[in-house]
């Protein structure tokens, strides 16, 4: 769903940012005018400070809203997240948002079903939240490689969502993909308006889509993608959609999406 | 302290601005994007996204990839199309009060003329910035600009369906980019845009493949700066007709670096996306700059570079 949020682009302070898991941060900043438009699904966009030498800012997710203060949870992939992780209480950093469309949450599906693939769970959280307020059935289905690198059981457990833990290693949970556990819910759960929501790795996402169609359950995907400016205008983060008329167009993620109906997004 | 106060007002190739800097086409999007950071009357000029004939849907991914203090880019002129723009792009841009310069693109002659006509006819538009530079086309874009014969033969063509200023955004891949720019003089353009990206690519070792799609890639930010400084220097000195310099303008010194070296205007692209302000920083430090300098305009410092 496309939303005309006004956005920011704030200076501020990190108040904390510490190690939640292996390989993952969770940094935290006071931003009230990102924190007052936020929606599920919503991204900003982080310029890395100055005497990095790096050029481009980075996007995440914004994880969650408490009062003025939003979170990002980040996984340590490459020179962007390492300078990132570095960062202590009051360095400061820049912030612009919020950015990006949010996911289509009525009728109230019942369950809604939010699949997340490792640091994929991240974009689910204020959805997650969001479906709670609004007193929907969700149940929350959580990937990861192992035990060590598992995030956010336990914040969707206090916001009263059912959770399922899938390990590649099997060290906790279901031993294998999470997109098994996934088949194996709708088939064992009552399915009366079933969502899926999702978010994680390309191969994830397209098992995902392919569950989704098979069992004729609507989804939607949280995309994510390079990015130059996350204004759309840079046109660098698109992704292939298929078109109503039959042909496809490539959409940008920071603007049409990140969130797309599963089943126009061309793999 | 004197109490000079600069103005920045200018004309250029025809363009009346405020001020000299000008966002570069394809960082810019239609101006609409950047309306929560900057007020658009503040700029100097609006440079949309290149225009072609009919929508293009531009190239696969990955489209862009990070590399030391630049960006490549690869998009592949993805645009709504002259027809898309003067119905649903350019009506907005008509509220504000700014010059529009709409920059055009193709493969085939036909094209550039087809569209340069279309715009010469719409209501809004200030001049047309002719692309002959994209590096990301397999045909048309930059071949046109690294030929002076060619050059001689489109900039000749769209010059004759318009009376609009006739910008020639040149490429920096060339030999002798002045044989280039005097050919674009030579048949009639009233200023050029110098440069437009540099070809680069840059390869993932783990799987052996280009980080990007379409292989190589246009190379733009501050790793460009200097050839971009360079080019403007040797095009200052090879035609008399008014320069915008541009590539890896990050802030107000770099355009005052571009003006020494003989630019009368610059514009900010890559910038754009690090810092939505980037544009007006750029007014701002250009006017601290004479300001400090005890200059009431930039004019005496287009092409003031102090040779030893």
């Amino acid at each position: 769903m496309l939303v005309p949020t006004k956005k920011f682009d704030l200076p501020t302070e990190v108040i904390s940012n510490e190690l939640v898991a292996e390989n993952h941060y969770l940094l935290r900043c006071s931003c009230p005018e990102i924190a007052a438009g936020a929606l599920p699904g919503q991204f900003i966009h982080v310029l890395i400070p100055q005497g990095s030498g790096l050029l481009l800012r980075r996007p995440f997710t914004i994880y969650t809203v408490e009062g003025d203060e939003i979170t990002m949870l980040y996984q340590l992939i490459g020179e962007g997240t390492n300078v990132l992780s570095s960062l202590k209480r009051s360095d400061s950093i820049r912030v612009l948002g919020p950015l990006g469309n949010t996911f289509e949450i009525s009728p109230a599906p019942d369950p809604a079903v939010i699949v997340g693939g490792g640091a994929g769970i991240a974009s689910l959280m204020l959805l997650a939240a969001a479906l709670r307020e609004n007193g929907a059935h969700a149940l929350g289905l959580v990937g990861s490689m192992n035990s060590a690198r598992l995030l956010s059981v336990e914040d969707l457990e206090a916001i009263g969502i059912e959770t399922y833990i899938a390990t590649d290693d099997g060290s906790v949970g279901h031993h294998g993909f999470v997109t098994e556990l996934l088949m194996e819910i709708l088939e064992t759960h009552e399915m009366k308006n079933p969502q899926i929501y999702a978010c994680g790795p390309d191969g994830m996402l397209r098992v995902v889509t392919k569950i989704a169609l098979d069992y004729r359950i609507p989804a939607q995907l949280a995309m994510e993608n390079r990015m130059g400016c996350a204004l759309g205008v840079c046109l660098g983060c698109v992704c292939k959609v298929r078109m109503p008329s039959g042909g496809f167009e490539y959409q940008r993620v920071c603007t049409e999406g990140p969130v797309f109906n599963a089943e126009d997004i061309i793999w | 302290m004197n109490n000079i106060q600069p103005s920045l007002e200018i004309d250029v190739a025809g363009i009346r601005m405020k001020n000299p800097v000008m966002t570069a086409s394809g960082t810019f999007g239609y101006g609409s994007e950047y309306v929560d950071f900057i007020d658009l009357n503040k700029l100097g000029a609006v440079v949309v996204k290149g225009i072609t004939s009919v929508p293009w849907a531009g190239n696969s991914m990955p489209r862009i990839f990070e590399t030391p203090s630049g960006m490549l880019n690869a998009i592949g002129l993805q645009n709504v199309g002259v027809d898309g723009f003067i119905d649903k792009k350019l009506p907005y841009l008509r509220n504000f009060d700014v010059p529009v310069i709409v920059n055009i693109c193709g493969e085939q002659v036909g094209e550039y003329l087809e569209v340069t006509e279309k715009l010469d006819a719409a209501d809004g538009v200030a001049a047309i910035e002719l692309n002959i530079s994209c590096p990301n086309l397999h045909c048309g874009g930059m071949s046109f600009g690294v030929d002076p014969k060619l050059t001689d033969e489109l900039v000749k063509g769209v010059r004759g369906k318009t009376t609009l200023p006739l910008l020639v955004k040149l490429s920096p891949n060339v030999t002798d980019i002045t044989v280039i720019a005097r050919a674009a003089e030579g048949a009639g353009a009233d200023g050029l845009s110098v440069i437009n990206t540099a070809l680069g690519m840059a390869i993932d070792i783990n799987t052996r493949r280009p980080q990007l799609a379409n292989v190589t890639g246009g190379l733009s930010g501050p790793a460009i700066k200097p050839i971009a400084l360079r080019m403007v220097w040797q095009v200052y000195n090879a035609v008399s007709i008014p320069i915008i310099g541009m590539g890896g303008i990050m802030n107000g010194e770099d355009a005052i670096e571009f003006c020494i070296a003989g630019a009368a205007a610059v514009a900010v692209g890559t910038a754009n996306f690090i810092n939505p302000r980037a544009s007006l920083d750029v007014v701002e430090g250009i006017t601290e700059y004479l300001e400090r300098h005890g200059m009431r305009s930039i004019e005496k410092l287009v092409g003031s570079l102090e040779v030893p």
